[in-house]
Protein backbone atom coordinates (compact mmCIF):
# COMPACT_ATOMS: atom_id res chain seq x y z
CA UNK A 1 0.00 0.00 0.00
CA UNK A 2 3.13 2.11 0.79
CA UNK A 3 4.11 1.80 -2.33
CA UNK A 4 1.08 2.98 -4.88
CA UNK A 5 0.86 6.10 -2.12
CA UNK A 6 4.56 6.78 -3.08
CA UNK A 7 3.84 5.93 -6.89
CA UNK A 8 0.89 8.47 -7.16
CA UNK A 9 3.14 11.39 -5.18
CA UNK A 10 5.63 11.15 -8.19
CA UNK A 11 3.17 11.18 -10.82
CA UNK A 12 1.65 14.17 -8.97
CA UNK A 13 5.20 15.36 -9.03
CA UNK A 14 5.79 14.68 -12.53
CA UNK A 15 2.38 16.37 -13.65
CA UNK A 16 3.77 18.88 -11.57
CA UNK A 17 6.66 19.36 -13.50
CA UNK A 18 5.38 18.85 -17.00
CA UNK A 19 2.62 21.38 -16.58
CA UNK A 20 5.16 23.59 -15.27
CA UNK A 21 7.60 23.13 -18.47
CA UNK A 22 4.81 23.00 -21.22
CA UNK A 23 2.83 26.11 -19.82
CA UNK A 24 5.73 28.13 -18.50
CA UNK A 25 9.24 27.33 -19.63
CA UNK A 26 8.20 26.23 -22.91
CA UNK A 27 4.89 27.01 -23.86
CA UNK A 28 2.99 26.27 -27.28
CA UNK A 29 3.94 28.84 -29.57
CA UNK A 30 1.23 29.58 -32.26
CA UNK A 31 2.37 30.25 -35.81
CA UNK A 32 0.15 31.10 -39.02
CA UNK A 33 -2.62 32.11 -37.07
CA UNK A 34 -5.24 34.55 -37.64
CA UNK A 35 -5.81 38.18 -36.35
CA UNK A 36 -9.15 36.85 -34.82
CA UNK A 37 -6.48 35.16 -32.58
CA UNK A 38 -4.76 37.89 -31.55
CA UNK A 39 -4.57 38.59 -27.75
CA UNK A 40 -6.89 41.20 -27.48
CA UNK A 41 -4.98 43.87 -27.13
CA UNK A 42 -3.24 43.58 -30.32
CA UNK A 43 -7.18 43.52 -31.72
CA UNK A 44 -7.69 46.65 -29.90
CA UNK A 45 -4.94 48.63 -31.51
CA UNK A 46 -5.82 47.07 -34.91
CA UNK A 47 -9.45 48.95 -34.43
CA UNK A 48 -7.31 51.60 -33.19
CA UNK A 49 -5.63 51.71 -36.84
CA UNK A 50 -8.88 51.28 -38.96
CA UNK A 51 -10.66 54.21 -36.94
CA UNK A 52 -7.31 56.28 -37.84
CA UNK A 53 -7.68 55.08 -41.52
CA UNK A 54 -11.35 55.87 -41.56
CA UNK A 55 -10.80 59.55 -40.13
CA UNK A 56 -8.86 60.34 -43.04
CA UNK A 57 -10.62 58.18 -45.81
CA UNK A 58 -14.37 58.36 -44.51
CA UNK A 59 -14.57 54.93 -46.26
CA UNK A 60 -17.36 53.26 -43.64
CA UNK A 61 -17.21 50.00 -45.90
CA UNK A 62 -13.79 49.95 -46.15
CA UNK A 63 -13.57 50.24 -42.49
CA UNK A 64 -16.15 47.43 -41.90
CA UNK A 65 -14.08 44.99 -44.60
CA UNK A 66 -10.79 45.97 -42.74
CA UNK A 67 -12.56 44.85 -39.30
CA UNK A 68 -14.27 41.74 -40.74
CA UNK A 69 -10.76 40.14 -40.05
CA UNK A 70 -11.08 40.21 -36.80
CA UNK A 71 -14.51 37.29 -36.58
CA UNK A 72 -17.80 37.30 -37.39
CA UNK A 73 -19.01 39.84 -34.97
CA UNK A 74 -20.61 42.81 -36.28
CA UNK A 75 -18.16 45.78 -37.11
CA UNK A 76 -20.19 48.03 -34.64
CA UNK A 77 -19.93 45.30 -31.78
CA UNK A 78 -15.98 44.69 -32.08
CA UNK A 79 -15.48 48.42 -32.44
CA UNK A 80 -17.63 48.51 -28.65
CA UNK A 81 -15.02 45.61 -27.75
CA UNK A 82 -12.35 47.43 -28.81
CA UNK A 83 -13.72 50.68 -26.88
CA UNK A 84 -13.97 48.42 -23.07
CA UNK A 85 -10.29 47.19 -23.18
CA UNK A 86 -9.14 51.04 -24.56
CA UNK A 87 -10.62 52.22 -21.61
CA UNK A 88 -9.13 50.08 -19.25
CA UNK A 89 -5.40 50.18 -20.76
CA UNK A 90 -6.26 52.99 -21.02
CA UNK A 91 -5.55 54.46 -24.01
CA UNK A 92 -4.73 58.28 -24.89
CA UNK A 93 -8.83 60.26 -25.27
CA UNK A 94 -7.86 61.00 -28.30
CA UNK A 95 -7.65 57.64 -29.35
CA UNK A 96 -11.17 56.73 -27.88
CA UNK A 97 -12.81 59.50 -29.03
CA UNK A 98 -11.64 58.07 -32.40
CA UNK A 99 -12.99 54.50 -31.55
CA UNK A 100 -16.02 56.26 -30.51
CA UNK A 101 -16.88 58.13 -33.74
CA UNK A 102 -16.31 55.10 -35.60
CA UNK A 103 -18.31 53.20 -33.04
CA UNK A 104 -21.15 55.47 -33.85
CA UNK A 105 -20.77 55.33 -37.51
CA UNK A 106 -21.53 51.98 -37.00
CA UNK A 107 -24.85 52.26 -35.50
CA UNK A 108 -26.56 53.49 -38.53
CA UNK A 109 -24.38 51.21 -40.85
CA UNK A 110 -25.91 48.71 -42.78
CA UNK A 111 -24.00 46.37 -44.67
CA UNK A 112 -23.66 47.06 -48.70
CA UNK A 113 -23.86 43.92 -50.86
CA UNK A 114 -22.36 45.27 -54.02
CA UNK A 115 -18.76 46.09 -51.87
CA UNK A 116 -16.17 43.68 -52.17
CA UNK A 117 -15.75 41.21 -49.67
CA UNK A 118 -12.18 40.51 -47.77
CA UNK B 1 7.16 -12.32 1.13
CA UNK B 2 9.99 -9.98 0.66
CA UNK B 3 9.44 -7.44 -2.55
CA UNK B 4 13.03 -7.08 -4.57
CA UNK B 5 11.52 -5.03 -7.09
CA UNK B 6 13.43 -1.52 -5.67
CA UNK B 7 12.12 1.61 -6.47
CA UNK B 8 12.58 2.06 -9.97
CA UNK B 9 8.44 2.66 -9.78
CA UNK B 10 9.30 5.95 -8.52
CA UNK B 11 11.03 6.59 -11.31
CA UNK B 12 8.49 5.09 -13.90
CA UNK B 13 5.56 7.12 -11.84
CA UNK B 14 7.66 10.27 -12.42
CA UNK B 15 7.61 10.01 -16.10
CA UNK B 16 4.56 8.77 -16.36
CA UNK B 17 3.18 12.28 -14.92
CA UNK B 18 5.79 14.25 -16.51
CA UNK B 19 4.23 12.87 -19.60
CA UNK B 20 0.56 13.81 -18.75
CA UNK B 21 1.75 17.34 -17.58
CA UNK B 22 2.88 17.95 -21.04
CA UNK B 23 0.43 16.21 -22.97
CA UNK B 24 -2.06 18.39 -20.75
CA UNK B 25 -0.27 21.60 -21.23
CA UNK B 26 0.51 21.22 -25.20
CA UNK B 27 -2.61 19.31 -26.53
CA UNK B 28 -5.54 19.36 -24.34
CA UNK B 29 -5.33 23.01 -23.11
CA UNK B 30 -2.58 25.42 -24.14
CA UNK B 31 -5.56 27.98 -24.39
CA UNK B 32 -4.55 29.18 -20.71
CA UNK B 33 -1.19 30.29 -22.10
CA UNK B 34 -2.19 31.12 -25.51
CA UNK B 35 -2.72 34.77 -25.25
CA UNK B 36 1.28 35.20 -24.65
CA UNK B 37 1.95 34.21 -28.14
CA UNK B 38 -0.62 35.54 -30.68
CA UNK B 39 1.35 38.40 -31.31
CA UNK B 40 1.47 40.23 -34.53
CA UNK B 41 3.94 38.15 -35.71
CA UNK B 42 2.41 34.48 -35.38
CA UNK B 43 0.20 35.93 -38.41
CA UNK B 44 0.10 34.13 -41.20
CA UNK B 45 1.60 35.51 -44.14
CA UNK B 46 -1.16 37.01 -45.98
CA UNK B 47 -1.93 38.47 -42.46
CA UNK B 48 0.65 39.97 -41.96
CA UNK B 49 0.34 41.85 -44.86
CA UNK B 50 -2.87 43.05 -44.13
CA UNK B 51 -1.62 43.90 -40.52
CA UNK B 52 1.03 46.05 -42.59
CA UNK B 53 -0.94 47.70 -45.09
CA UNK B 54 -3.38 48.44 -42.20
CA UNK B 55 0.12 50.15 -40.27
CA UNK B 56 0.61 52.05 -43.39
CA UNK B 57 -2.84 53.45 -43.76
CA UNK B 58 -2.41 54.43 -39.91
CA UNK B 59 0.42 56.05 -40.78
CA UNK B 60 -0.65 58.39 -43.99
CA UNK B 61 -3.38 58.99 -41.84
CA UNK B 62 -2.06 60.58 -38.58
CA UNK B 63 1.71 61.01 -39.83
CA UNK B 64 2.50 59.67 -36.56
CA UNK B 65 5.83 57.05 -37.33
CA UNK B 66 6.73 56.58 -33.89
CA UNK B 67 3.89 54.98 -33.63
CA UNK B 68 3.47 52.93 -37.29
CA UNK B 69 7.58 52.34 -35.85
CA UNK B 70 6.26 50.22 -32.54
CA UNK B 71 3.60 49.06 -34.70
CA UNK B 72 5.28 47.23 -37.27
CA UNK B 73 8.17 45.92 -34.59
CA UNK B 74 5.07 44.06 -33.71
CA UNK B 75 5.21 42.12 -36.82
CA UNK B 76 9.07 40.76 -36.15
CA UNK B 77 10.09 41.63 -39.79
CA UNK B 78 14.26 41.51 -40.45
CA UNK B 79 13.95 44.37 -42.48
CA UNK B 80 11.33 46.48 -42.05
CA UNK B 81 11.83 48.79 -44.55
CA UNK B 82 12.23 46.46 -47.49
CA UNK B 83 9.41 44.21 -46.17
CA UNK B 84 7.24 47.66 -46.76
CA UNK B 85 8.91 48.02 -49.88
CA UNK B 86 8.52 44.56 -51.38
CA UNK B 87 4.53 44.72 -50.24
CA UNK B 88 4.10 47.77 -51.81
CA UNK B 89 5.98 46.27 -55.03
CA UNK B 90 3.61 43.51 -54.86
CA UNK B 91 0.42 45.90 -54.47
CA UNK B 92 1.56 47.90 -57.30
CA UNK B 93 1.93 44.34 -59.58
CA UNK B 94 -1.53 42.92 -58.88
CA UNK B 95 -2.76 46.80 -59.55
CA UNK B 96 -5.76 46.57 -57.36
CA UNK B 97 -4.67 49.27 -54.99
CA UNK B 98 -2.48 51.63 -55.87
CA UNK B 99 -3.23 53.80 -52.61
CA UNK B 100 -2.44 50.81 -50.74
CA UNK B 101 0.67 50.29 -52.53
CA UNK B 102 1.29 54.29 -51.86
CA UNK B 103 0.68 54.07 -48.32
CA UNK B 104 3.23 51.67 -47.47
CA UNK B 105 5.81 53.08 -50.04
CA UNK B 106 5.60 56.40 -48.09
CA UNK B 107 5.90 54.82 -44.89
CA UNK B 108 8.85 52.97 -46.13
CA UNK B 109 10.80 56.36 -47.38
CA UNK B 110 9.99 57.96 -43.88
CA UNK B 111 11.77 54.96 -42.43
CA UNK B 112 14.17 54.65 -44.56
CA UNK B 113 14.64 58.29 -44.13
CA UNK B 114 14.30 58.43 -40.09
CA UNK B 115 11.64 61.43 -40.06
CA UNK B 116 8.26 62.32 -40.78
CA UNK B 117 8.03 65.14 -43.00
CA UNK B 118 5.71 63.23 -45.55
CA UNK B 119 2.62 62.97 -44.33
CA UNK B 120 1.08 66.14 -41.89
CA UNK B 121 0.44 64.93 -38.46
CA UNK B 122 -3.09 65.64 -37.14
CA UNK B 123 -2.58 63.34 -34.58
CA UNK B 124 0.62 64.61 -32.00
CA UNK B 125 0.08 62.31 -29.67
CA UNK B 126 2.31 59.63 -29.16
CA UNK B 127 1.70 58.93 -25.89
CA UNK B 128 -1.39 57.92 -27.44
CA UNK B 129 -0.59 54.53 -29.02
CA UNK B 130 -1.34 51.62 -26.80
CA UNK B 131 2.43 49.81 -28.05
CA UNK B 132 3.92 52.49 -26.67
CA UNK B 133 2.83 51.64 -22.96
CA UNK B 134 4.30 49.51 -20.86
CA UNK B 135 2.86 46.06 -21.51
CA UNK B 136 3.70 46.14 -24.76
CA UNK B 137 6.97 46.08 -26.95
CA UNK B 138 9.15 48.83 -26.77
CA UNK B 139 11.38 50.15 -30.14
CA UNK B 140 14.43 48.73 -29.19
CA UNK B 141 16.50 49.35 -32.73
CA UNK B 142 16.68 52.06 -34.76
CA UNK B 143 16.12 52.10 -38.45
CA UNK B 144 18.71 53.88 -40.31
CA UNK B 145 18.69 54.30 -44.43
CA UNK B 146 22.47 52.86 -44.92
CA UNK B 147 24.28 53.64 -47.43
CA UNK B 148 24.36 50.47 -50.12
CA UNK B 149 27.01 51.39 -52.58
CA UNK B 150 26.79 50.04 -55.63
CA UNK B 151 28.77 50.32 -58.78
CA UNK B 152 27.48 49.73 -62.41
CA UNK B 153 29.14 49.98 -65.52
CA UNK B 154 27.63 52.92 -67.54
CA UNK B 155 27.61 52.48 -71.59
CA UNK B 156 26.67 55.32 -73.95
CA UNK B 157 23.31 55.42 -75.02
CA UNK B 158 22.22 53.70 -78.39
CA UNK B 159 24.28 50.91 -77.90
CA UNK B 160 24.49 47.61 -80.17
CA UNK B 161 22.54 44.99 -78.93
CA UNK B 162 25.48 42.95 -78.25
CA UNK B 163 28.17 45.77 -77.02
CA UNK B 164 31.20 43.70 -75.79
CA UNK B 165 32.82 46.83 -74.78
CA UNK B 166 32.49 46.28 -71.13
CA UNK B 167 34.69 49.19 -70.51
CA UNK B 168 33.71 50.97 -67.96
CA UNK B 169 33.35 54.78 -69.50
CA UNK B 170 32.17 56.33 -66.23
CA UNK B 171 31.03 54.99 -63.03
CA UNK B 172 28.39 55.96 -61.06
CA UNK B 173 28.00 55.20 -57.21
CA UNK B 174 24.90 55.61 -55.36
CA UNK B 175 24.85 56.80 -51.93
CA UNK B 176 21.73 57.11 -50.01
CA UNK B 177 21.61 59.80 -47.22
CA UNK B 178 18.97 60.22 -45.30
CA UNK B 179 18.12 64.06 -46.77
CA UNK B 180 14.78 65.46 -45.78
CA UNK B 181 12.66 65.85 -48.27
CA UNK B 182 12.01 68.91 -49.80
CA UNK B 183 7.72 69.31 -49.67
CA UNK B 184 5.58 67.70 -46.62
CA UNK B 185 2.43 66.01 -49.45
CA UNK B 186 2.51 62.56 -50.32
CA UNK B 187 1.55 63.75 -53.39
CA UNK B 188 3.26 65.21 -56.30
CA UNK B 189 4.13 68.63 -56.33
CA UNK B 190 3.00 70.82 -59.14
CA UNK B 191 6.11 72.89 -60.81
CA UNK B 192 8.13 72.53 -63.68
CA UNK B 193 8.18 69.43 -65.64
CA UNK B 194 11.16 67.00 -65.23
CA UNK B 195 13.96 66.93 -68.30
CA UNK B 196 16.03 63.92 -69.08
CA UNK B 197 19.49 64.58 -67.72
CA UNK B 198 21.20 61.55 -68.62
CA UNK B 199 20.09 58.36 -70.94
CA UNK B 200 22.45 56.02 -70.37
CA UNK B 201 22.72 51.62 -71.18
CA UNK B 202 23.72 50.10 -68.19
CA UNK B 203 25.76 46.79 -68.17
CA UNK B 204 25.82 45.44 -64.99
CA UNK B 205 26.03 41.50 -64.22
CA UNK B 206 24.19 42.30 -60.49
CA UNK B 207 20.88 43.65 -62.69
CA UNK B 208 18.48 40.72 -63.17
CA UNK B 209 16.59 41.17 -66.39
CA UNK B 210 16.32 44.26 -68.55
CA UNK B 211 15.02 47.19 -66.49
CA UNK B 212 14.20 50.70 -66.83
CA UNK B 213 15.87 52.62 -63.46
CA UNK B 214 14.84 55.82 -63.45
CA UNK B 215 16.25 58.43 -60.74
CA UNK B 216 14.57 61.51 -60.08
CA UNK B 217 16.28 64.46 -58.81
CA UNK B 218 15.60 68.08 -58.54
CA UNK B 219 17.67 70.84 -59.56
CA UNK B 220 20.06 70.40 -56.61
CA UNK B 221 20.48 66.75 -57.15
CA UNK B 222 18.38 65.53 -54.69
CA UNK B 223 16.56 62.84 -55.18
CA UNK B 224 12.51 63.30 -55.27
CA UNK B 225 10.72 60.40 -54.20
CA UNK B 226 7.04 59.43 -54.91
CA UNK B 227 7.46 60.83 -57.95
CA UNK B 228 5.13 58.58 -61.18
CA UNK B 229 6.54 57.11 -64.21
CA UNK B 230 4.61 56.53 -67.20
CA UNK B 231 5.53 53.60 -69.29
CA UNK B 232 3.96 53.45 -72.58
CA UNK B 233 3.88 50.47 -75.22
CA UNK B 234 2.14 49.79 -78.18
CA UNK B 235 0.00 47.32 -76.37
CA UNK B 236 -0.72 49.59 -73.09
CA UNK B 237 1.19 51.60 -70.61
CA UNK B 238 1.56 50.90 -66.88
CA UNK B 239 2.37 53.61 -64.01
CA UNK B 240 5.37 53.38 -60.99
CA UNK B 241 6.42 55.56 -58.65
CA UNK B 242 10.10 56.70 -57.06
CA UNK B 243 11.04 55.58 -53.45
CA UNK B 244 9.54 51.97 -53.36
CA UNK B 245 13.04 50.45 -53.31
CA UNK B 246 14.56 53.16 -50.45
CA UNK B 247 17.39 51.06 -49.57
CA UNK B 248 18.87 51.79 -53.40
CA UNK B 249 17.85 55.91 -53.40
CA UNK B 250 14.69 57.53 -52.49
CA UNK B 251 14.46 58.87 -56.02
CA UNK B 252 14.77 55.49 -58.10
CA UNK B 253 12.38 53.09 -59.51
CA UNK B 254 12.78 50.37 -62.04
CA UNK B 255 10.65 48.59 -64.35
CA UNK B 256 11.50 45.57 -65.95
CA UNK B 257 10.76 45.36 -69.69
CA UNK B 258 9.93 42.29 -71.84
CA UNK B 259 12.06 41.58 -74.50
CA UNK B 260 11.34 42.74 -78.34
CA UNK B 261 9.09 45.76 -76.93
CA UNK B 262 8.98 49.39 -77.72
CA UNK B 263 8.70 51.40 -74.39
CA UNK B 264 8.24 55.03 -74.05
CA UNK B 265 9.00 56.87 -70.79
CA UNK B 266 8.32 59.75 -69.15
CA UNK B 267 7.67 61.86 -65.57
CA UNK B 268 3.83 62.51 -64.78
CA UNK B 269 2.64 65.90 -64.95
CA UNK B 270 4.23 66.38 -68.48
CA UNK B 271 7.99 66.66 -69.38
CA UNK B 272 10.34 65.29 -71.32
CA UNK B 273 9.49 61.52 -73.01
CA UNK B 274 12.29 59.30 -73.83
CA UNK B 275 11.43 57.26 -76.92
CA UNK B 276 12.61 53.89 -78.39
CA UNK B 277 13.26 52.39 -74.77
CA UNK B 278 14.09 48.69 -75.59
CA UNK B 279 15.73 45.53 -74.05
CA UNK B 280 19.24 45.30 -75.17
CA UNK B 281 21.75 42.51 -74.66
CA UNK B 282 25.82 43.05 -72.99
CA UNK B 283 27.97 40.24 -72.97
CA UNK B 284 30.78 39.25 -70.84
CA UNK B 285 34.37 39.19 -71.97
CA UNK B 286 33.65 35.25 -71.59
CA UNK B 287 30.84 35.04 -73.94
CA UNK B 288 28.50 35.02 -71.37
CA UNK B 289 25.67 37.62 -72.71
CA UNK B 290 23.10 39.05 -70.34
CA UNK B 291 20.44 41.87 -69.92
CA UNK B 292 21.49 45.27 -69.80
CA UNK B 293 19.21 48.04 -68.54
CA UNK B 294 18.24 51.75 -69.31
CA UNK B 295 19.12 54.07 -66.52
CA UNK B 296 17.42 57.39 -66.93
CA UNK B 297 18.26 60.50 -64.89
CA UNK B 298 15.18 62.96 -64.99
CA UNK B 299 15.56 66.43 -63.70
CA UNK B 300 13.25 69.18 -62.12
CA UNK B 301 14.85 72.57 -63.13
Amino acid sequence: MRRWIWFFIVVLLGVGFGLTYGWVINPVKYVDTTPAKLRSDYQTDYVLMVAEAYQAEGDLDLAARRLAVLGDSPPAEIVRQAMILAAQIPYADSDQELLSILASEFQTWSPNPGAPQP
Amino acid sequence: MRDERGHWYLLTGFVIGIVLGLVYAWLISPQQYQDRDTSPASLQPEFKDQYRAMIASAYVATGNLPRAEARLELLDDDDVVRALAEQAQRTLGEGNSPLQAQALGLLAVALGQGESALIPTSIPNETAAPDQTSNTPQITNTITATPDESTSEIAPANPSPLSTDLTPQATRTSNITATPLPTRTPTITPGSPFVLQENNFVCDTKITGPLIQIIAENSSGQQLSNREIIVTWEEGEDYFFTGLKPEIGPGYADFLMSPGVVYEVRMAGGGQTVPDITPAECETQSGRRYWGSWLLVFSRP
